[in-house]
């Protein structure tokens, strides 16, 4: 029933404020707060020890307990003003595989002159909300939060892990803003409705080898059985690059983790195509392009994608890569009217 | 957080945030409670220090069942002050011994705070209110650390921080305190609230009675008159009146009520106010004779004396009139008579038979009694506080053998000596005297002015007050006593013999504590209408009242808002805010205001854009603040610069470019 009426907090806070501008800076009007359960048991000690103070007629100790009283008012105020005016922003479109989970990267950022402690971010996707699809926890779902606290005049980025149990568009639609600071008697919270919208790619998977384009040069074998004359530097590492490139010695030196790159392979244009794996089935096939995408992308090579109803011409470099990963999630494409 | 597993440095915190709680209930709850506390904490804290969890769940609750099983066998009931307090106090500790995570000490925060809570609701002093406000100080900062996520603030940013919440909530407080409506009787009895009044007279009294009393310098009650007091030798504060002697003991056993009392007074009616400390009897002392009093409920005996249904559980102010002069039942009843005569028909015997002869010897009452007061005053009488023991007469023995006795050993036997004579005659315990102070222009009467004399009745003038201990030569008073009552006097007429400074200070931390506990303590609804009139507000009532107390809620919370977002802004003596908020003014004004979330720099740019005369000048006048704000090291004299800078910058209006 807290769900549902959440739910439907968030729903008239959506229809009421509409969409939010990135950055955006957390308004007073926006900001909501209840009592938590240690709250409660605090207002009902409170309740006691007035009815204490009155009926024994102990004017000190009506004092005491109106003084708790204020020291809980004062701390709502604390609590709200945690929130007031932390200006926020994030990535709006974020890349993921399916099963790996999703980083969404938020920035906090504190312009006043008061600390700010224990800001949570929650996200949850709109099908999480709704009640989660068969196969999806939907607490799982609603686990995606993460903590941080902002010191004065600072910023500091937040990474909320959102779990993609499977292949498609996930879109966040908003996110919440909570705080229970400073005695965790009062819990403040805002809505962001900022959509954010994560490309989930399938899980990279399959044994085929890279297939060539034209006749098959043997380039997949080499691919296999990378010589070290072919050694042509280091790129940075990228989640789903294949592991057997991976320059351990380099993550082992403290520094950024990084793959090993291929020159020899380079040169090779590659077209991975959705026609040559007819045999799988739709989602095992998205699984091996993925695959390929990333093998390629790590061979350094130039490639492209086809799939029904749109193709990614041949390229290279990260945002290819991530052009390709979105089209592999975005399936299936409508095809162009 | 509050599910993370608790440190020990917390526990700690935590254990001895309970202890101060505790301290001001030691003597009140049983020793075994705090024993118990105590065991648990070393415990839970000795497992803590070795990284160890609570002790086993089959362990912990017969421990508990054990604990609140012995609670109840000691108690037969868990309300009360004091039972509650043991209980919770039972409860900290074990819950403490079951520890795991934050969330269960922030339980025990809570019972910390109603333990502080239950201290105030027995004790009154001010240094006890400021002790505990310093309780919950700490704990509110041990709160805190529990609370938020590692790494909180630090122990001293703790501090500082639950300090300025405390600061905050104190005007709040104070409007609650002062507005809130109160109840003038209590809304129900709860047992046990009166344990910390047990020292004063009694409803019976034995010849060795008063004696504890006597050195015993804790405060009876306060008078104030209003207009002139009476002298010394008629300031008789009068308790209850006994007239049961069972040959050692005096007693009373019910109150009359059913005739009104027949007092003609005579003379000078003096006006006063008895502020009384609690005490577990229902009667009010008042001056020798009371004629009114304003207390509701309460009564005037047929015996004259001020009654209210219950006992004193709370301090009492009790306006009163009393005449010293008068003639109290110049016809008696005869029952009464009957009764106020009434001796154990043996015991006694030598007393008896000397009365017989008094009789033979005077035929007047007021002769017989003249004459035994001159032969106390002369024969070998002595007052002292260590009489020695007496057997199965005791009048007997005292007035013939011993000769040396306190206050109740001379008032009863007195009247056993007069009821034998013929004449009626009771004892009437009280107190006598009392310390002028003239720093609060009241009189304090202390336990060691509790007192007890007689009253015989005589044809014509009727009930009589004979104090058989002030005939009694001054020379044989016990030396002790002597000096208490030296003391006593001399602070009467000139402040001090001895030590005159002592004397002064005493006197005017008793004018403090006089005023703390008039102001303070007795505040009640009489009281807020007087604030209310004191704010202008006519004709106050108890809906007034309820209104005041809405304003004055809004208005300290309308403050408390401002001061709570106050420290949000950038600090007021930051010059770099006020330099970079007087550009941003100067702008604003040619139509130009800066945009809440936009930054220095790209408010430059849109400036730049809109107004590209301004630009040359707004520009690196922006980009300087940005420097200054969020580059480091910059001295004071940068800026200084850029806030002349600012105060050169005059933009001019877009028409006139």
């Amino acid at each position: 029933m807290r769900q549902a009426a959440a739910r439907r907090l968030r729903a008239w806070a959506a229809r009421r404020f509409g969409r939010d501008a990135l950055p955006h800076t957390i308004n007073r009007r926006r900001i909501y707060i209840l009592p938590t359960a240690y709250g409660l048991t605090l207002a009902a000690m409170i309740g006691a020890m007035m009815l204490a103070g009155l009926n024994y007629g102990s004017n000190l100790g009506l004092a005491f307990a109106f003084l708790m009283a204020s020291i809980a008012l004062v701390g709502m105020h604390h609590c709200h003003r945690n929130l007031l005016a932390l200006r926020v922003d994030a990535a709006r479109e974020v890349d993921g595989f399916a099963g790996n989970g999703a980083r969404l990267e938020f920035v906090l950022q504190n312009e006043s002159g008061l600390d700010r402690w224990d800001v949570e971010i929650r996200c949850e996707d709109r099908a999480a909300a709704a009640g989660a699809p068969a196969g999806i926890a939907s607490a799982d779902a609603a686990r995606a939060r993460a903590f941080a606290s902002v010191a004065a005049k600072a910023q500091q980025t937040l990474t909320v892990m959102l779990p993609t149990p499977r292949r498609g568009l996930v879109r966040v639609d908003q996110f919440e803003l909570c705080t229970r600071y400073p005695f965790g008697w009062f819990r403040a919270w805002s809505y962001v409705h900022a959509p954010l919208t994560v490309y989930v790619a399938p899980r990279p998977h399959g044994e085929r080898p890279l297939a060539s384009s034209g006749a098959g040069q043997g380039a997949a074998a080499k691919t296999d059985l990378p010589g070290d004359e072919d050694f042509a530097g280091l790129r940075a590492y990228a989640p789903g690059m294949p592991l057997k490139q991976m320059a351990w010695k380099v993550l082992a030196r403290g520094q950024d983790a990084a793959v090993r790159n291929y020159s020899s392979i380079a040169a090779e244009p590659e077209w991975l195509d959705w026609h040559a794996l007819e045999d799988l089935e739709p989602e095992a096939r998205l699984s091996q392009l993925c695959r390929w995408v990333l093998d390629a992308d790590a061979a350094g090579r130039c490639y492209g994608i086809r799939l029904p109803g749109t193709q990614i011409d041949l390229g290279g470099g990260a945002e290819h890569r991530s052009a390709c990963l979105r089209a592999l999630a975005r399936f299936p494409h409508e095809s162009p009217a | 957080m509050i599910g993370q597993r608790i440190s020990y440095e917390r526990l700690l915190w935590t254990t001895g945030c309970l202890a101060l709680s505790l301290a001001p209930h030691v003597g009140t709850i049983p020793i075994w409670v705090l024993g118990t506390c105590a065991t648990a904490a070393a415990i839970r804290l000795g497992l803590a220090a070795r990284g160890l969890d609570a002790p086993p769940q089959v362990m912990r609750i017969l421990v508990a069942l054990l604990a609140i099983g012995l609670l109840f066998a000691q108690f037969h009931t868990f309300n009360g002050i004091t039972a509650g307090t043991s209980l919770l106090a039972l409860m900290a500790g074990l819950k403490l011994l079951e520890t795991r995570v934050n969330r269960d000490v922030c339980v025990i925060i809570l019972i910390v705070y109603f333990l502080s809570l239950a201290a105030l609701l027995v004790g009154e002093s001010l240094w006890l209110l400021a002790y505990l406000i310093g309780v919950c100080w700490l704990t509110t900062a041990t709160l805190l650390r529990l609370t938020v996520s590692k790494p909180g603030p630090n122990w001293r940013a703790s501090l500082r921080y639950s300090g300025r919440v405390l600061l905050h909530a104190v005007p709040l407080a104070l409007v609650l305190w002062l507005f809130f409506p109160r109840f003038s009787e209590p809304l129900w009895r709860i047992g046990g609230a009166n344990t910390s009044a047990t020292s004063g007279l009694s409803d019976s009294m034995s010849p060795g009675d008063i004696t504890d009393l006597a050195l015993s310098d804790d405060i009876a009650f306060r008078v104030r008159f209003t207009g002139a007091y009476p002298p010394p030798q008629d300031r008789y504060w009068r308790g209850p009146v006994l007239y049961n002697f069972d040959g050692r003991t005096w007693r009373r056993t019910d109150y009359d009520f059913a005739s009104a009392p027949e007092f003609i007074a005579e003379g000078p009616a003096y006006r006063y106010t008895v502020s009384l400390e609690p005490y577990p009897h229902p009667w009010i002392y008042t001056l020798d004779w009371p004629t009114q009093a304003d207390l509701p409920n309460s009564r005037i005996s047929s015996d004259l004396v001020l009654l209210q249904p219950g006992p004193v559980s709370r301090p009492t102010d009790v306006s009163a009139s009393s005449n010293t002069r008068g003639r109290f039942d110049p016809s008696l009843n005869p029952v009464l008579r009957a009764r106020d005569l009434r001796l154990l028909p043996r015991g006694n015997p030598r007393t008896v038979e000397f009365a017989r002869q008094l009789r033979r010897e005077h035929s007047n009452d007021g002769d017989l009694v003249r004459s035994v007061l001159e032969l106390l005053h002369t024969q070998e009488y002595y007052y002292t506080l260590e009489p020695p023991p007496l057997g199965s007469n005791p009048v007997d023995e005292f007035l013939f053998d011993t000769k040396r006795g306190f206050c109740g050993h001379y008032a009863s036997a007195f009247a056993v000596l007069m009821r034998a004579a013929g004449i009626p005659a009771r004892v009437v315990t009280g107190y006598v005297g009392g310390t002028f102070n003239p720093y609060a222009h009241d009189w304090i009467v202390r336990q060691s002015d509790a007192h007890a004399w007689d009253e015989v009745w005589l044809p014509g003038s009727g009930w009589t007050r004979v104090d058989p201990t002030a005939a009694i030569d001054p020379t044989r008073i016990d030396r002790r006593l002597r000096d208490a009552q030296r003391e006593s006097a001399a602070a009467n007429i000139q402040l001090g013999a001895n030590l005159p400074w002592l004397t002064d200070l005493r006197m005017r931390f008793d004018a403090m504590r006089q005023l703390w506990r008039e102001q303070i303590l007795r505040y009640n609804p009489a009281s807020q209408q007087s604030l209310l009139s004191h704010l202008m507000i006519p004709e106050p009532d108890a809906h007034k009242l309820v209104m005041a107390l809405g304003v004055a809620l809004a208005l300290v919370l309308g403050w408390l808002t401002w001061q709570v977002r106050r420290e949000l802004r950038p600090r007021a003596n930051d010059a770099l805010a006020r330099a970079y908020a007087q550009l941003c003014a100067k702008l604003a004004s040619r139509g130009l205001p800066r945009a809440a979330h936009e930054g220095a720099e790209s408010y430059a740019a849109r400036i730049a854009a809109a107004r590209p005369d301004l630009a040359s000048t707004v520009v690196p006048l922006c980009r300087r603040y940005s420097e200054l704000r969020y580059g480091k090291g910059h001295s004071r004299a940068e800026i200084g610069r850029f806030a002349l800078a600012v105060r050169a910058f005059r933009p001019r209006d877009s028409r006139a470019s």
